[in-house]
């Protein structure tokens, strides 16, 4: 349950950013992470995160899921911030104490950086907490379809990727159970230095890979016998379609990052 | 060893919205030298009691006594070698290249010596009838293979409680009757051993306590024949026969285990010995 429930999981509840096509999605996200990086001043880092701040809330995603996403994050931008603002030595001196000093053009780096890693993460978070996995891969498979023609395997690749999501939370539960099962053996996953920690995994991971190797097997025949061949003449259940609103989305998209980068 | 529960409680993932109730205050004792059998559906609770056995899980709520001593005061890994817990397919969890080493995991996990091992090993797979196996990699082996030296896995531990978690899922009818078998001689060399399975026949067979599970809850518990004979409508075959048939025949008695109600049926109906 913990684990099926990780950070930056799909969050299934109703929204007008989770009715959106996964195709615009994907690229308005797209858009906006590229769009980052052309925002260089202080309003159009407001002007940027005033629009993922009002996307989240209307995500309706509780503002929790998007704190754990930013938690681990948080200590890279507070690295990066520190480097810029210590030696970055450009620009008017604004503070100097000792060795230490502080520069205009450093602290204004610092920010820049924290901010766009910030709206980025969020932004990203916002794409996998409101697109369901297998949505996100059919986007994904169209939108790599025209790839198709360079012989580039979009359907499979794209199946792979749901196949594997779909697996997270099968083997994060095996891997639980079989680590009990151990534990009934006298198994000690906890104690001890690293070399003999890492020697304990080994009752663990070994009934692991195989069990997924047999899985791989089990599906494999499954897909078949239900007429699985590969991506070729093969149909959706759900087909995507691109409306009008996600058009919307994607220009005002374009629109919000355009006018973020030019403030 | 006596193992006692007191009004166990346990709730998965407590605190939020997917919390589940797995069990609702189940009280019961395991008696020394007895074999219990656990029955009861799916989500009945049954794997999540037999976790209790051995404190691999912890009850939210509750107690759990070892021969009258607060469980959780008790060494954890003395506790688990003491009673030997056999998950619900636990030949998922072998792992080693031969079947010797496999069962050999436990015992060096206790720190005997090599001699000493080398013998538990030899002798536990011997009295699982798994000896002529000893050299053969374990994920080369038939599916009753494979569970009885899972078995095997455990036992070489040397525990006075064997819990088995559904021993015959999934196998043959041969590989059934063998464990069935098993779980007899295991019974007769004194060890205690708690036989969860949703299986009626089997438990009827074996069981000399038998507790019903439903929702988390005990529903009886008791001799098998005062369970069975409670509700035959969720009884074995050899009590359904026998209760349908003593409401006319009160001498038939109440008989459980197939050789007693074959015995019984013979005298009442006066077939020739």
């Amino acid at each position: 349950m913990t684990f099926a429930r990780g950070v930056g999981q799909f969050y299934p509840v109703e929204s007008p950013l989770h009715a959106l096509d996964p195709r615009a999605k994907v690229v308005a996200t797209a858009l906006f992470v590229v769009g980052l990086f052309f925002v260089d001043s202080a309003a159009g880092f407001l002007a940027a995160g005033a629009v993922t701040a009002a996307l989240v809330a209307a995500s309706r995603v509780p503002l929790g899921a998007f704190l754990g996403l930013l938690r681990p994050v948080l200590f890279i931008v507070a690295l990066t911030f520190v480097f810029q603002v210590l030696f970055l030595r450009e620009g008017p001196t604004l503070l100097a104490w000792g060795f230490i000093e502080v520069h205009e053009e450093g602290l204004r780096l610092g920010l820049v950086l924290a901010a766009r890693i910030l709206i980025l993460v969020t932004a990203a978070g916002l794409l996998t907490a409101t697109t369901a996995p297998v949505a996100l891969a059919d986007g994904m498979e169209d939108l790599l379809s025209p790839l198709k023609r360079l012989r580039f395997p979009a359907h499979e690749v794209a199946m792979m990727m749901t196949i594997a999501l779909r697996f997270i939370p099968t083997l994060g539960e095996e891997a639980e159970k079989i680590s009990r099962a151990q534990a009934a053996r006298g198994a000690d996953f906890e104690g001890g230095g690293l070399l003999k920690r890492a020697r304990a995994l080994v009752p663990l991971l070994i009934p692991l890979t195989v069990g997924a190797f047999r899985r791989a097997d089990e599906l494999a025949e499954a897909m078949e016998s239900r007429g699985y061949r590969g991506g070729v003449g093969r149909v959706r259940y759900r087909e995507l379609r691109f409306r009008a609103r996600d058009a919307a989305a994607l220009l005002l998209t374009a629109l919000a990052v355009g006018v973020a980068a030019l403030l | 060893m006596r193992i006692e529960l007191q009004g166990v409680r346990h709730v998965y993932a407590p605190g939020t919205s997917f919390a589940v109730e797995a069990l609702k205050g189940v009280s019961l004792s395991v008696e020394p030298g007895e074999v219990l059998g656990v029955i009861g559906g799916t989500g009945s609770g049954k794997s999540t009691l037999v976790q209790h056995l051995n404190l691999l899980l912890v009850p939210t709520a509750g107690r759990v006594l070892v021969d009258g001593k607060d469980a959780l005061s008790l060494d954890r890994s003395e506790l688990r070698r003491r009673v030997g817990l056999v998950f619900q397919s636990p030949e998922q969890a072998l792992f080693a290249p031969t079947v010797e080493e496999d069962v050999a995991f436990a015992p060096q996990r206790l720190g005997l010596g090599e001699e000493e091992v080398r013998e538990r090993v030899g002798e536990t797979l011997e009295l699982l009838g798994a000896g002529h196996l000893a050299a053969r990699s374990p994920f080369a082996l038939s599916g009753g293979e494979k569970r009885r030296v899972a078995i095997a896995g455990v036992l070489a531990m040397g525990p006075e409680v064997l819990v088995l978690d559904e021993p015959t899922a999934g196998l043959d009818p041969h590989a059934r009757s063998d464990l069935i078998y098993l779980v007899g001689r295991l019974k007769a060399s004194g060890m205690t051993v708690v036989f969860v399975s949703h299986d009626l026949d089997e438990v009827a067979e074996v069981a000399d306590g038998v507790c019903v599970l439903e929702g988390g809850e005990v529903r009886s518990i008791g001799h098998p024949a005062e369970v069975f004979y409670g509700d035959p409508s969720m009884a074995p075959a050899t009590v359904r026969v026998a209760a349908a048939l003593g409401v006319s025949r009160p001498s038939l008695g109440t008989p459980v285990r197939y050789g007693e109600t074959l015995a019984a049926l013979r005298r009442v109906l006066g077939a020739a010995p």
